[in-house]
Order: structure tokens, then C-alpha cells, then sequence
């Protein structure tokens, strides 16, 4: 054959492939035109995706894809049949040990877009047909079809719901029993509680109570409006020992004032409140402030051991060191359970702040039996993460004092009796679960005992001069909370610095640059950086590269829009709101840094033994498929926040 | 007057065969016939289907040939083939794309359901066209899947029976010739794995077990 007649040849036989391959084509996409999210291609994309689909078959049995087989070659979409995945790796936070996938579903999204192998396994449970695309393929579908994409990178999303779902199933023994933390009050405890109005005579109140067989009693006035509660203490308190008529009106002897909350908050909201302010009831009202119910924290913790009542109570009654010390385990304990029970990491380490705090004030009160400071104000602050309310479990100290020197009374020794009395709370803090800080930011270095004018003054020559180390002191401790003592001192500090920092626009710049130092650990190749710090190869500061970030740059939008808040999530919500920043575009970003907040707390649950420090290095490798693609996108959102820093400072 | 039948009936095949077509044709003869002893993974097999429609009682006629190919256990849409016989054809052009066919073809194992009913068609074809006479190495899945498949039934049944059987959605109606191409190709890729388990591992092996099949069910 010469060449024209080869060239006359080729161009038929490939005019027939042609015609074969659209025909095969057009089949596959028929079946795909029927699923997500091909249905919202356009027809280019589907094309594409159909033009070259392998249609291969996997006998009920065999594994399709697992860790062993290298980097996953081909993205599949089932046909027919069905597949089962399962983890192989570390089994970790978002466990979905059962995944079942069926016609239409795709794997291993994660696996095929960072080109490695898969950290699941894949088996054909039936004799299954999928359609596979070559990874490169896939890369270019990802690349030209924006739904694709989308779809991709939301199919991460979705599971992660499921999958805390399926990590509460997996921790609670009756399944569909369980009302998890996230139920809101209007399912919870009592709908139907007895209450009597405030004018009932004592005697009839308690018949009702005996007659009912309960422990407390609402009182409600007009319009079922609670007004007080009454409890068998308050019968020994106010009405026994206070020798009170049984004709008097039960409005007497209630306690007045009941904490409240609407039907739609959850039940960590009902928890925490309990923690907060040491109460057993919370009042259930409906949005007219009615009373709709009672939750009891026997309510929500009926089927947990260790019952946050019973840790408040040996908190508080906690007569020295030694019961503060099995408490705070306690609270540890309290604090894995919940981890395990899936609630989310936000409500977490506010929860163990809000135990912290109160373990905290307990050894404050106990000190103050050898150290008096009547008459004079005073407030012990907590800076850092305690101070934002984002305790981990692996915390160290750091605190300070401020206080108001009263007239004519010597600052020097004043500041040396304070002194005393910190170190001493220092150590039983140590104690406790709270090791000493090594950066000594503790209440017993002169440096941070403090009287309420040279903090501010402190502060001021910070914000004026923002040198490295101003800086790195304005990231701990511009991030300060009262926690015992005289709040108003507290308020006063923000006040100032916020009033300063509005008046100083060079100082928020520099503490933005400062911000944009550390980027996310986001490989242009790989999924991760994993080498940024050589003493620990292949591994990833989840702290440092990860939520300190988010933690920086809500400081400084807190700063530059006046939120008094010192919590990373409320701050970036507040100021969000200020900014006019969308509201999904916030929640993304909050729940961002609540993944890597669980994912630290979930680690350091893993590694740490109660009482040893945690720490925050994980190994990606070690991750399930899901948490990697979550804790990916996690870090595309800390970049994010990042780039509209950088817009707002403009800093290149 | 459409279609193909005009051009058969020639009564000097292949001498009147355009240059590139006969010489096409030789260097498909001269072609090397693959080894069949490789294993299932490593053979390429073709499936082929034929589409014909009834012109008058006892002479179909063939409109179209649908060609896919399991290479490594998956078929390959960049490898399938379509011949379309209907529409105003000349006879060069008929002729070019039977050999391009052919070209394509190779010298693989063809498998298909119905030797019996597609292997004619083609051979006529071929033979009044071409003046080739076709004779493949034929995998029939009519014969081989109740050979196989047994426990599901051990005596041939229509081919939508077995789609029915392994749950294959065949849709509704007459279906286009690729699709049901691409229905048999997923039958073969079922068979070939029960095959390897009952140690037919190897297309020659196959090939014999298809016309074993077929012989000893015919005859007793």
C-alpha cells in the first residue's frame, strides 16, 4: 500500500472507531445522565467523562481498591452492584465503618484527586460494573467542569455530616434512643411540668410536690410566665431554718430569677449553662418566654457515668487541693465522653473552659483563706486559649493579675502580697492538671501582677510600638477574660485597648503581617505539607499551620471592629457581621477551624494520658480518606481568610 | 436503492477490488494471529454484534456491525467500531470500510451470542465483497454461559434472559446495536472471570470449551 492508500484506510477505519466510540459514548452517558452530577453537566463534560469511561467488572468479592494497590489509578462510578468501603488505616475521628455505595455513587473522590493510593478498601459485595475514568481524566474533568468540581468537593461536605452521625451511633448503645447533645430543649425532659402560681400558700405547694412525688416546683405567674423555682434545698433553707409560715406564698420562699432558655436551643446549651452557674434545672420556655418544660441535668446525662452536676458539686465543695485534683480528672473524663458522643468542638472546649473556670475559681477561693485582699479589687485574668475559651485538653497556664491599689496604699507591697498568693495558686494549679507555663505567663511573675494602669499602659506601648516581641505578647494576652474578682477591671483593659487599637491603624497592619507569616500546609502537589518542621518529618502542626491561624486573624478583625468577644468563633461571627462578610462564608469557615479544633482534641484523646501533655502533631497519612479531604478543605479555608486579610491590609 | 444488497451477488469477487483495498486486504492476510495462550487479562477479544432487517421471508439483510473490545479486563470505548450499512453506499466504500473492519478486527478471538446466526452474515459478506473467506476463532456465549453459568441454567436461553438473570439493565424496547454489543461485551467480562475459576484461563481454552459446547449440545 502506498501512502495515499494507507492515508484512505486509516481515515476509514478510524471514521468507524469514531462511530463506535460515539455510540459507546452515548450508552454510557444515557446511565449517567440518570445521577449526580452528571444530570447538571454540560454536555461537553459528559461527554468527555463518557468518551473515556472503561466499563470494567468486579466479581462479588473482590477488592477493587485498596492502600496496597499504589496511587488509585481510576475514579469509579457504579453501575451496577454494590461496593463496600471500609478504613484501613488509623481508625479516627470520622470512622464510617460502613459505607455502602450503590449505582450511580463514586469512588475514591479523595484518593484519585491528590493522585495516592486509597486509604480505604473497596470491595465488590455483588457482582458489580463500574464505569472508571483515568485519573488524569478525572484531574481534567475536575479542571474544565465547574460541577464536577463542585460536586467533588460538596460530596466531602456531605459525609461529614453522615459521618458524625455514624461516629454518635457507634458510641451510644441504644442507637435510636439516643437524643444526642444537639436536640433542641423542646424534646428533652419534662414537657408538662407542674407549676403553681406565686401566690399559692406554701403548705399547698409542698402537697403538691409530695403528691407528684417531685423534687422542684416552677412558679409561674401571668401567661405561664416562670418567676421562680422552688427546690426541696431551698425547703431546708428558706422555709425550715427560716422558720417561714406555712400560709406564706410560695413567691416567699422560690428562688427567684430561674435560668431560662428557648425551646429551640439544644442541649449543650442547656449543659453548659448547668456548668456555668452550678444550676440543676434549666426552665423551657416557647418564644413568648412561656414555660414549655423543664430539662433536669439528670435529663441529659441519664446514661453518662460521670455527671457534670456530681463534678461541679466536688468542685465546689472541694475542701483542698487533693479533691480538686480527682475533680479535674473528672472533667477530662466528662470531656472525652462527650468527644465521644460526637459533639462538635466549638461547645467542647467551651465546656471544659467553663469546668477549667470553675476549677480555677475553687483554687482561687481556697488560697484566699491564707491570703486576704478585703477591700481591695483585684481580678485574675486567663490569657491565651483559656481566655478565648478554647481550652484543649492538653493546656498550660497563663494568667495574670490586675488590681486597683486603693489610695495612699503602697503598689510595691501590694504587688508583692498578690505575688505570694498567685505563686501559691500556681502550683496547685499545677496540681491540678494545669502545668506551669514555660514562657512564665503566669500571675506570679511581677511582670504580669499588675495594677489596672501600667496594664493599660503595657498595652498602649505595644500597640505604639509593634516590634516582634509586642506582637507575639499581643496574640496572648490581648486575648484576656476575667475569670474571678472584679470583672470591671477586665472591662476597663478592653475598653483602652480597643480605643487604642482604633487610634493606632499601623499597629492592626503590622499584627496582619505578622498573621500572614504562617500559611496553611497546602501542597501544590501533594494534599500536605508535611516537612515544615524537621524535627518532626511527615508530620503536621495542627496548632501552628492550622487554627492558630484562624485564631490571628479573628483577633485582629475583633480588634479593628470592637468586638469585646474573646472567642475565635464568636469573634469571626461578630465582626463578620460588622464587615458584611456573607454569613456561609463565615459558618465555612467557623466550622473549618471547629475540624481542626476536634481533630487536635480527638488526637490528643488518643495520644495523651491523662495528666501528660497532648500535643498537635498528626500524621495526614494516618487519617482516614474523609478527615484528609476535610482537613484539606479545612486549610483552604484558613488560606482564604488569609487572602481577604492580606485585601484588607494590603499587604502583598 | 439503499442499502447493501445490490452490491452482493457480485459474480467475480475481489477482481475488481480498488488498489488500496487489495492491497489492504493482503497485508491484513499476511497479518500475525496473536498467540491464544495468553491469559484472559492479556488477550484482546472483540465482541461483535450485527444488526439485519427482514426484507422478504428467508433473506435478511445486514445493516450494521457493532464491534467493542475487553483488553485487561475492561472495555475500551476508543476501541469499538461501527459499520453502518444503510444510506447510499458505492461499492468502494462498502468494500473500504469491510476491510477497515477487518483492519480492525485483527486476528483476535471474536465473541458474540449466536455464532450461528451472526457468523453467515458476516462470511457472505466478506466472501461476495471481499472474496475473503472469514473464518474466525469464535467465543459463543450462547452455548458457553449455561457451560459456565450452570447453575443458573444449563440449557441455552435467549439472550435477554440472561441479562434478566444477572440483573442487567438492558433497558426497555429494541435497543441500538452497540448497546447490545456493549450487553454481550459485559456477559464476556462475567465469563471471563468464571472462566479463570474453573481454570479456562486462556483464550484457546476458550475457544475450545465454546465449540466443545456447542458441539456436544447440538448432538446429544
Amino acid at each position: 500500500m502506498n501512502t495515499q492508500q494507507e492515508n484512505s484506510m486509516t481515515a476509514m477505519e478510524n471514521s468507524l472507531r469514531q462511530e463506535g466510540l460515539r455510540r459507546v459514548s452515548g450508552n454510557t452517558a444515557t446511565f449517567l445522565r440518570r445521577h449526580a452530577p452528571f444530570n447538571r453537566m454540560d454536555a461537553g463534560a459528559l461527554a468527555f467523562f463518557s468518551d473515556h469511561a472503561q466499563i470494567a467488572f468486579y466479581p462479588a468479592g473482590s477488592e477493587i481498591i485498596g492502600p496496597d494497590a499504589g496511587n488509585v489509578r481510576y475514579f469509579h462510578v457504579i453501575e451496577s452492584g454494590k461496593v463496600y468501603a471500609r478504613q484501613a488505616g488509623e481508625v479516627t475521628l470520622t470512622e464510617y465503618s460502613q459505607l455502602h455505595l450503590g449505582a450511580g455513587e463514586g469512588f475514591p473522590i479523595g484518593a484519585v484527586t491528590a493522585g495516592r493510593p486509597s486509604t480505604n478498601i473497596y470491595t465488590a459485595t455483588e457482582d458489580s460494573f463500574c464505569y472508571r475514568l483515568p485519573a488524569e481524566r478525572f484531574l481534567e474533568l475536575m479542571a474544565s467542569s465547574p460541577e464536577f468540581n463542585l460536586f467533588c468537593t460538596q460530596y466531602i461536605a456531605s459525609l461529614l455530616d453522615q459521618s458524625r452521625r455514624q461516629l454518635q451511633l457507634q458510641f451510644s448503645q441504644k442507637a435510636n434512643e439516643q437524643q444526642t447533645l444537639n436536640s433542641p430543649l423542646s424534646g428533652i425532659g419534662s414537657r408538662t411540668p407542674l407549676h403553681v402560681v406565686p401566690e399559692t400558700p406554701l403548705r399547698q405547694a409542698l402537697e403538691t410536690m409530695s403528691q407528684a412525688g417531685i423534687g422542684s416546683l416552677v412558679i409561674a405567674g401571668e401567661n405561664r410566665k416562670p418567676v421562680g423555682v422552688f427546690t426541696r434545698s431551698d425547703l431546708l433553707d428558706r422555709v425550715v431554718l427560716a422558720d417561714l409560715p406555712q400560709d406564706s406564698p410560695i413567691s416567699a420562699a422560690m428562688s427567684p430569677t430561674p435560668f431560662m432558655l428557648e425551646e429551640h436551643a439544644t442541649a449543650y446549651d442547656a449543659m453548659l449553662a448547668m456548668a456555668t452557674h452550678g444550676i440543676r434545672h434549666v426552665l423551657v420556655t416557647d418564644i413568648e418566654g412561656r414555660l414549655t418544660g423543664v430539662v433536669s441535668e439528670r435529663d441529659l446525662f441519664a446514661l453518662q457515668r460521670v455527671g457534670l452536676r456530681q463534678i461541679r458539686q466536688a468542685i465546689d465543695a472541694a475542701k483542698d487541693i487533693e479533691g480538686l485534683q480527682h475533680a479535674s480528672g473528672d472533667v477530662r473524663l466528662l470531656a472525652f465522653n462527650m468527644l465521644a458522643q460526637g459533639v462538635g468542638a466549638e461547645q467542647l472546649t467551651q465546656f471544659i473552659s467553663a469546668l477549667n473556670d470553675a476549677v480555677t475559681r475553687r483554687i482561687l477561693q481556697i488560697n484566699l483563706e491564707r491570703h486576704a485582699f478585703d477591700g481591695i479589687d483585684w481580678a485574675w485574668l486567663a490569657f491565651g486559649s483559656e481566655g478565648r475559651d478554647e481550652q484543649t485538653f492538653s493546656t498550660d497556664q497563663d494568667n495574670g493579675i490586675v488590681f486597683a491599689p486603693p489610695e495612699g496604699e503602697s503598689v510595691d507591697a501590694l504587688k508583692q502580697r498578690f505575688l505570694a498568693f498567685a505563686l501559691d495558686v500556681n502550683k496547685d494549679l499545677d496540681r491540678c492538671g494545669f502545668p506551669l507555663c514555660k514562657g512564665n505567663i503566669m500571675a506570679s511573675n511581677p511582670q504580669w501582677c499588675l495594677p489596672l494602669d501600667e496594664w493599660k499602659e503595657q498595652f498602649s506601648q505595644w500597640i505604639r510600638t509593634p516590634q516582634p516581641e509586642a506582637l507575639l505578647n499581643a496574640t496572648i494576652f490581648f486575648d484576656f477574660r476575667p475569670l474571678f474578682g472584679k470583672s470591671e477591671l477586665a472591662d476597663n483593659m478592653r475598653r483602652h485597648l480597643l480605643g487604642q487599637a482604633e487610634v493606632n491603624p499601623i499597629f492592626l497592619q503590622a499584627m496582619a503581617r505578622n498573621a500572614l507569616d504562617v500559611a496553611p500546609p497546602l501542597g501544590k502537589l501533594r494534599d500536605f505539607l508535611t516537612d515544615l518542621e524537621p524535627d518532626n518529618p511527615g508530620k503536621i502542626d495542627l496548632k501552628k499551620y492550622g487554627s492558630r491561624i484562624f485564631v490571628d486573624v479573628a483577633r485582629i478583625y475583633a480588634l479593628a471592629t470592637g468586638v469585646h468577644n474573646t472567642n475565635t468563633g464568636q469573634r469571626l461571627r461578630q465582626s463578620a457581621q460588622r464587615l458584611s462578610m456573607k454569613n456561609e462564608e463565615i459558618n465555612a469557615i467557623v466550622e473549618a477551624l471547629n475540624f481542626i479544633q476536634l481533630l487536635r482534641l480527638q488526637h490528643q484523646y488518643l495520644e495523651g494520658e491523662p495528666g501528660e501533655q497532648g500535643h498537635n502533631l498528626i500524621d495526614p497519612e494516618k487519617l482516614n480518606e474523609l478527615d484528609r479531604r476535610i482537613l484539606k478543605e479545612s486549610f483552604r479555608q484558613a488560606r482564604k481568610l488569609q487572602t481577604r486579610l492580606k485585601l484588607d491590609y494590603q499587604i502583598n | 436503492m439503499f442499502g447493501i444488497k445490490k452490491l452482493l451477488f457480485r459474480d467475480q469477487p475481489a477482481t475488481q477490488l480498488v488498489d488500496d483495498v487489495r492491497t489492504g486486504l493482503e497485508q491484513w492476510r499476511d497479518s500475525a494471529t496473536p498467540g491464544f495462550d495468553e491469559v484472559h487479562f492479556h488477550s484482546r477479544y472483540v465482541v461483535v454484534d450485527i444488526a439485519t432487517r427482514s426484507r422478504q421471508a428467508g433473506s435478511d439483510e445486514l445493516q450494521s456491525i457493532s464491534a467493542t473490545v475487553v483488553r485487561r479486563g475492561a472495555i475500551r470505548p476508543a476501541e469499538s467500531c461501527f459499520v453502518d450499512f444503510t444510506g447510499e453506499l458505492d461499492a468502494d466504500t462498502v468494500d473500504r470500510q469491510l476491510l477497515a473492519f477487518l483492519l480492525f478486527l485483527g486476528k483476535a478471538p471474536l465473541a458474540t451470542y449466536h455464532v450461528a446466526y451472526v457468523e453467515p452474515f458476516l462470511q457472505r459478506v466478506m466472501r461476495e465483497r471481499l472474496g475473503v473467506d472469514f473464518q474466525s476463532q469464535w467465543i459463543d456465549l450462547a452455548w458457553l454461559l449455561p457451560s459456565m453459568f450452570d447453575e443458573k441454567s444449563h440449557t441455552p436461553l435467549p439472550l435477554d434472559r440472561w441479562l434478566e438473570i444477572f440483573a442487567l439493565e438492558a433497558g426497555d424496547g429494541r435497543r441500538d446495536p452497540m448497546e447490545n454489543a456493549l450487553l454481550i461485551a459485559r456477559l464476556l467480562q462475567m465469563l471471563l472471570v468464571r472462566a479463570t475459576g474453573k481454570e479456562v484461563d486462556t483464550a484457546a481454552k476458550l475457544i475450545a470449551e465454546s465449540q466443545a459446547a456447542s458441539f456436544l449440545r447440538r448432538t446429544h
